[in-house]
């Protein structure tokens, strides 16, 4: 018994259950780099609670030996990393990771909004699985399918996780627009239809009816839960955290990048400004109406001074 | 000399070595030529001819002026010779070797220009050079490998092993900074993926709505979602009370009027039943019943119609409204004649004329010959 465990136990991603069917087993070890800012640190609590098979570990002190992280995956038990880099004290990076052998994502993380301050209604149990949602074009291209599979192991909760609770009531959404990945949480909210068909309140719930096994029709809609955030890829690495780079996206722009063509553009605008004096200086120099410097205007014969001289 | 030389420019095409580069050592090389001249070194003129070819050589020549601007150029010499020694000992050398030469001439590469600095060249070299670029990586056998790896059999797990949807279409979202639009496509992709999840788990037979008596911990504490409502109530209470002021305003603009209006319908009002009382004592005394019909007394208003308007009803300029409009009758009198914005946009009574004031008339010359 105790050899059967622990075949299994080393045996992390896929586990050969006793009828022959592979079970998924995943485990997530959630941390971050030191630097991280309040918001960023609420982010990573709202979703660790979100997921049951996570385990939170303290800060790392490394922000340049990151295969590190692989020895503390294995240290917990966990085949999943998911890694907050925090870097100037205001970009966020997502490393997403397949503990011992890859692949690892690096992703942009924008315009993240936390549970707290987003204020929303919507609330679920603790560490009940959700359900996933991907949007069609995740299987387009090879790194996107890539980067659903990482969603789908990290993001949804195995069947057997220990912490989790029976019931499905909630939804994550994973849209691509833009060249980025929107992430959304919702409530899945189940309600006896009412008699009026027009009672429903217009603000977010859309109702839609559906014949449930009983014959009882149920409405559901969604409210929003929170947290959300915007993720961009940037690279993927065969390795984790290590390895070739199999995928670069070539249209990311670094927030530092974004911020210098900032600054010199300020300064563009005062630089275009000086040289602008210099050129009607220069201008009205050469016409003659400087006093001081420039050409001398060419004396007419029909001047006064030169008439009367 | 002469062959080595050939041999290195068809080494040059093979390779192409940056003419930049290469440009810029000749003229480098060219100045410092010059100073030695100037320096009277009468050695020099003779290797002149084979400078332009062969630039190695010309090298041992230069280090012999002994200035400073020569280390860089000592330091990056053996290596070009280096390159020339394993050419041509074997000029037909293997395909493995090339790979190694030419990853040899990457590392000199990878200490770029800035394109500021080749600006003084020729169009030609222009023409030469290769913008860097940042490459795509987009290994499609590496990431199907790697996925391959790692990919749960989602075809042959059942449903509430993994529970993902994929939509059928894909999500398009025309304009991403139309925050409505946008959120409600998520919306709609999600509330799909419930609906089919549902189904789907209802069909294995897994719990999925959690009844109303299961209680457990949530993802949002009590505290927060006590927070959230507070902010929600607040948040009622404010738009209420804003539409209360609102509504508050628009009377206030109209209170004088209506309040005018009222005053003299109660006079009205008054009058009448005054005139009324009037007419049923004079019924009481007898004197004349006849004069007065049946329909007053029940109050018909039928006398409203034949009556000849009284001195109250005439229509026509009310002194006594207009009076109480101007110096107010009832209700606060502060600020009543300050100016707001709708008075200081009138600019009914504006008139430049009068501004400029009235000149008197000019009178006729001999009037005003009469005057002096």
């Amino acid at each position: 018994m105790s050899a059967y465990k622990a075949l299994s136990k080393s045996n992390g991603d896929k586990q050969e259950a006793p009828n022959g069917i592979k079970k998924n087993k995943q485990r997530v070890l959630i941390l971050s780099s030191r630097g991280i800012t309040y918001r960023h640190r609420h982010l990573l609590n709202d979703l660790a609670s979100l997921l049951p098979h996570s385990r939170k570990d303290a800060k790392l002190d490394t922000k340049s030996k990151l295969y590190q992280l692989n020895e503390l995956a294995e240290l917990y038990n966990c085949n999943n990393v998911f890694f907050f880099e925090a870097r100037k004290g205001k970009d966020l990076y997502l490393w997403m990771s397949k503990a011992p052998n890859g692949p690892t994502v690096k992703m942009h993380m924008q315009n993240l909004h936390t549970m707290e301050e987003l204020h929303f209604t919507g609330n679920c149990l603790k560490g009940s699985r959700p359900l996933l949602s991907f949007d069609a074009s995740f299987d387009k291209e090879p790194h996107l399918r890539v980067l659903k599979e990482l969603f789908m192991h990290i993001f949804g909760v195995p069947k057997g996780a220990r912490k989790a609770k029976p019931f499905v009531d909630h939804v994550m959404g994973f849209t691509l627009a833009d060249g980025k990945i929107w992430i959304r949480n919702y409530q899945i909210s189940e309600t006896e239809p009412s008699k009026v068909s027009t009672s429903s309140d217009g603000t977010d719930a859309k109702p839609k009816v559906k014949k449930n096994a009983d014959g009882k029709e149920t409405e559901i809609s969604l409210v929003e839960i929170g947290p959300r955030f915007v993720l961009t890829p940037i690279v993927i690495q065969e390795g984790s955290f290590g390895g070739p780079i199999i995928y670069e996206n070539k249209e990311f722009v670094s927030p530092n990048q974004v911020r210098s063509e900032i600054r010199t553009k300020k300064a563009g605008r005062y630089n275009q400004r000086a040289e602008q004096g210099v050129e009607r200086l220069a201008k009205r120099g050469e016409l003659g109406l400087r006093t001081n410097g420039g050409r001398k205007a060419k004396v007419d014969e029909l001047d006064t001074g030169t008439l009367f001289a | 000399m002469v062959v080595k030389g050939k041999l290195k420019m068809a080494l040059v095409a093979e390779k192409d070595v940056d003419f930049k580069k290469l440009n810029l050592k000749k003229k480098e090389k060219a100045a410092r030529k010059k100073k030695a001249q100037k320096g009277g070194d009468k050695d020099k003129p003779e290797s002149n001819g084979k400078v332009e070819e062969a630039w190695v050589d010309v090298e041992g020549g230069a280090e012999d002026s002994g200035s400073d601007e020569d280390e860089g150029e000592t330091e990056t010499a053996p290596m070009q010779i280096d390159f020339e020694g394993i050419d041509e000992s074997d000029s037909d050398s293997s395909a493995g070797e090339n790979d190694q030469d030419n990853d040899l001439e990457d590392d000199e590469d990878d200490e770029d220009i800035p394109v500021s600095d080749l600006e003084d060249l020729d169009d030609e070299e222009k023409e030469d050079m290769i913008p860097h670029q940042r490459l795509t990586i987009n290994n499609t056998v590496a990431l199907t490998a790697a996925l391959k790896r790692i990919a749960l059999p989602t075809s042959k797990l059942p449903f509430s092993e993994h529970q993902s949807i994929m939509t059928s279409a894909p999500v398009v979202i025309e304009d991403v900074s139309d925050d409505l639009n946008r959120e409600l496509a998520f919306y709609a992709q999600s509330l799909s993926a419930a609906q089919e999840g549902r189904k789907l788990l209802k069909a294995e037979g897994v719990a999925f709505t959690r009844p109303t008596d299961y209680f457990a911990e949530m993802v949002k504490a009590d505290e927060h979602m006590a927070k959230i409502k507070a902010k929600l109530i607040d948040e009622a209470a404010s738009k209420k009370a804003s539409s209360e002021a609102r509504k508050q305003r628009d009377l206030k603009k109209f209170g004088k009027q209506v309040q005018v209006a009222k005053l003299q319908e109660r006079d009205k009002e008054r009058s009448k039943t005054m005139e009324k009382i009037k007419d049923l004592k004079r019924k009481r005394q007898g004197a004349d019943t006849e004069t007065t019909n049946e329909a007053d007394i029940f109050d018909v208003a039928l006398e409203d119609e034949t009556a000849k308007p009284s001195r109250k009803d005439r229509i026509g300029p009310n002194k006594r409204a207009k009076k109480d409009e101007k110096f107010g009758f009832g209700g606060k009198k502060r600020f009543k004649k300050s100016g707001d914005a709708m008075s200081s946009g009138d600019l009914t009574g504006f008139s430049s004329k009068k501004m400029k004031g009235v000149k008197p008339s000019r009178p006729g010359k001999a009037r005003r010959a009469s005057k002096k």
